[in-house]
């Protein structure tokens, strides 16, 4: 940047003589009106006045000059740089030492307050550049989560497709073997090969399963589920739901614990039945054969329905409790459950909490009676008249994950 | 039945181990499954199988643990199943002791076949290294002594390293070598990173002993791993 005239340094010492000098002049002018007390004070300002502009040294050319001229015109014999009196020698010698010190103090106030500026300027600037720094960083991690993310996803649909995909081809391949008369012979009994058979068809389902599940979820993230909202029975939802897991309860002890004279909820019967089913499996396949399943639904609150299914397997450790609402998270493999059962296919719970809070619910996970077991929990507002019949909705919190 | 070697297989897929326990049953096997490495391992200590079939991605121990354990107490052949992918911890495995891979999906016959050159590895007369002069596998016949090799009969001229290098490979005939094993065996711990030494040396050595160096059938690459050596190949 281009400094001004003004802030030239020999711009200082032309701005003292002036000043000393005009103010001189406008003094000797008014003279009659003015005692040796008025001028000194005067000039002093002016000193003041050069070294809070211009530093110390025009100060104190300003502070020399203004002595001088204090002599020369102020004090008696006038005209002469004599000084007749002995108080006035004191009085210009006061104001010399005055000068000098108020214009050096005032020069040196000045810098003190230049140089914090500067130092606030610094403090700043490497803020900001900090900053940057910290947002690039912060960007830099961002993406490299996200890839992260990305690969860990890939990876853990790949090993869901591998997976059967593997009990299928080495089934296909040992009966195969068989038929081709290979060398060694295989020798397969009726039983084996029927044995072979169902895991093909088994793993063919579970495959079709999770590729199901793939698209559910993919609707849910790209906000394209549409729920058919209508008034119906919070009864009638479970018992669908019970109905369609009876093949997997069988072994269990299934109770109802459902509160009496429940209002209607205005919701998608399908899908929130899903919701039940999806909860009524897992419970079942996590907690042993005979133990109980407990479905509830109460009311909570004047405008929530709270429901839930509770069973009495290992449980979900508290940590792990928010995380397996996360895609492809199974507590079973990925956490530190326990369990002889088949994993699941890592989506239930994920395509669960997408359906509830596109019902603008909540779900979550608690601890069983007794602090035993697993007991999941799901809200579902009583229903508004003003909502439109088929929304639209996109379920940010399911991308979040 | 006529094999009826001893085989573990520990997954804790429970498909998996059904069609695998049948499959390897079928062919004269025994089989026992274990759902996790714990429970493999416990099942390795009182049955004491001929070979050791393992996943990798299992809970509670998995399969690189399991690895570790059964490479402090025994020399069991071990065959991991992974997948695609995976590539960091089936070198991590193989350098851990295990002695080869599958890769899933993979059909029956892929895996018998490993099974089989597992086992027929395992079972070949230990030598006593310090005495023995002579080393005859397949297509290859070395004198140590004099430093001589046949190649099908044809006399090869290498030079220390590459002979080093190629004596390795007879003696660890169809086992997976990773990288890093081969670069610590012949050249020492500090040059497990120097991929390059390995290329050059395994470039010069299958222009030597191969009849097509630019599609060899003796030292087969396994991309990311490393190199299997197979004396049996011939044109």
């Amino acid at each position: 940047m281009q400094r001004s005239v003004l802030d030239q340094k020999w711009a200082g010492y032309v701005a003292a003589a002036l000043s000393v000098g005009l103010l001189t002049l406008l003094l000797k002018i008014v003279g009659a009106h003015v005692n040796a007390a008025t001028v000194s004070l005067a000039l002093l300002l002016t000193v003041l006045f050069i070294a809070t502009r211009w530093g110390s040294l025009p100060a104190l050319a300003a502070s020399i000059l203004a002595m001088l001229c204090f002599n020369f015109f102020f004090l008696p014999p006038l005209g002469t740089f004599t000084i007749a009196a002995t108080d006035n020698w004191i009085a210009l010698l006061a104001f010399l030492i005055t000068a000098v010190t108020a214009g050096q103090l005032s020069a040196s106030a000045k810098r003190r307050a230049e140089e914090a500026e500067t130092g606030r300027l610094e403090i700043e600037r490497l803020y900001a550049e900090l900053r940057d720094a910290f947002e690039r960083a912060s960007h830099a991690e961002a993406l490299r989560q996200s890839e992260k993310l990305k690969s860990a996803l890939l990876d853990a649909v790949t090993h869901d497709l591998r997976t059967p995909l593997t009990s299928i081809k080495a089934s296909i391949t040992t009966l195969l073997d068989e038929v081709r008369d290979t060398e060694p012979p295989v020798k397969l009994d009726a039983e084996s090969r029927v044995e072979m058979m169902e895991v093909i068809d088994e793993e063919s389902d579970r495959l079709s399963r999770f590729i199901n599940g793939l698209i559910e979820l993919a609707r849910i993230e790209a906000g394209e589920l549409q729920l058919r909202r209508r008034w119906g029975a919070v009864e009638e939802i479970i018992s669908t739901a019970l109905s369609r897991a009876e093949p997997i309860t069988h072994s269990h002890r299934v109770l109802l614990d459902v509160e009496k004279e429940l209002p209607g909820v205005r919701v998608d019967e399908r899908a929130v039945s899903e919701v039940v089913y999806t909860l009524i499996d897992n419970a079942a396949k996590y907690s042993p054969v005979g133990s109980t399943i407990c479905i509830t639904a109460r009311r909570s609150g004047d405008e929530l329905i709270e429901m839930g299914v509770e069973d009495d397997g290992p449980g979900i450790s508290a940590d792990l409790r928010e995380r397996v609402f996360d895609k492809f998270f199974r507590a079973t493999r990925d956490g530190d459950v326990r369990s002889r059962q088949p994993t699941g296919t890592g989506m239930g719970l994920a395509i669960a909490k997408g359906i509830v809070e596109a019902h603008y619910g909540k779900i979550w996970i608690e601890a069983g009676r007794d602090g035993k077991g697993t007991r999941v929990l799901f809200t579902l507002p009583i229903g508004d008249d003003d909502v439109i019949e088929e929304p639209r909705y996109t379920t940010a919190t399911v991308e979040a994950q | 039945m006529t094999n009826q070697a001893r085989i573990l297989v520990v997954d804790d897929e429970p498909q998996l181990t059904r069609v695998l326990r049948t499959g390897l049953k079928s062919r004269g096997y025994d089989v026992r499954a274990a759902a996790d490495g714990l429970a493999g391992f416990e099942a390795f200590n009182d049955w004491h199988p001929d070979l050791v079939i393992t996943d990798l991605a299992m809970p509670n121990v998995d399969g690189l643990e399991l690895c570790r354990r059964l490479r402090a107490v025994s020399t069991v052949p071990i065959i991991v199943l992974s997948a695609k992918g995976e590539e960091k911890t089936k070198v991590e495995a193989l350098d851990l002791g295990a002695d080869d891979f599958v890769t899933k999906p993979f059909g029956i016959d892929e895996l018998l076949a490993r099974v089989r050159a597992s086992l027929r590895r395992a079972k070949a007369p230990a030598t006593n290294e310090a005495t023995q002069t002579m080393l005859d596998s397949g297509d290859f016949h070395v004198d140590l002594e004099t430093r001589e090799i046949t190649v099908r009969g044809k006399s090869i001229h290498l030079t220390p390293k590459e002979f080093d290098l190629l004596v390795y490979f007879i003696k660890h005939s169809g086992k997976v070598l990773t990288h890093r094993t081969l670069l610590a065996a012949l050249w020492g711990g500090n040059y497990v990173e120097q991929n390059e030494y390995l290329r050059v040396f395994v470039g010069n050595l299958r222009k030597k002993i191969e009849p097509d160096a630019a599609s060899p059938r003796y030292i087969l690459t396994e991309p990311w791993i490393g190199y299997r050596f197979d004396p049996d190949q011939t044109i």
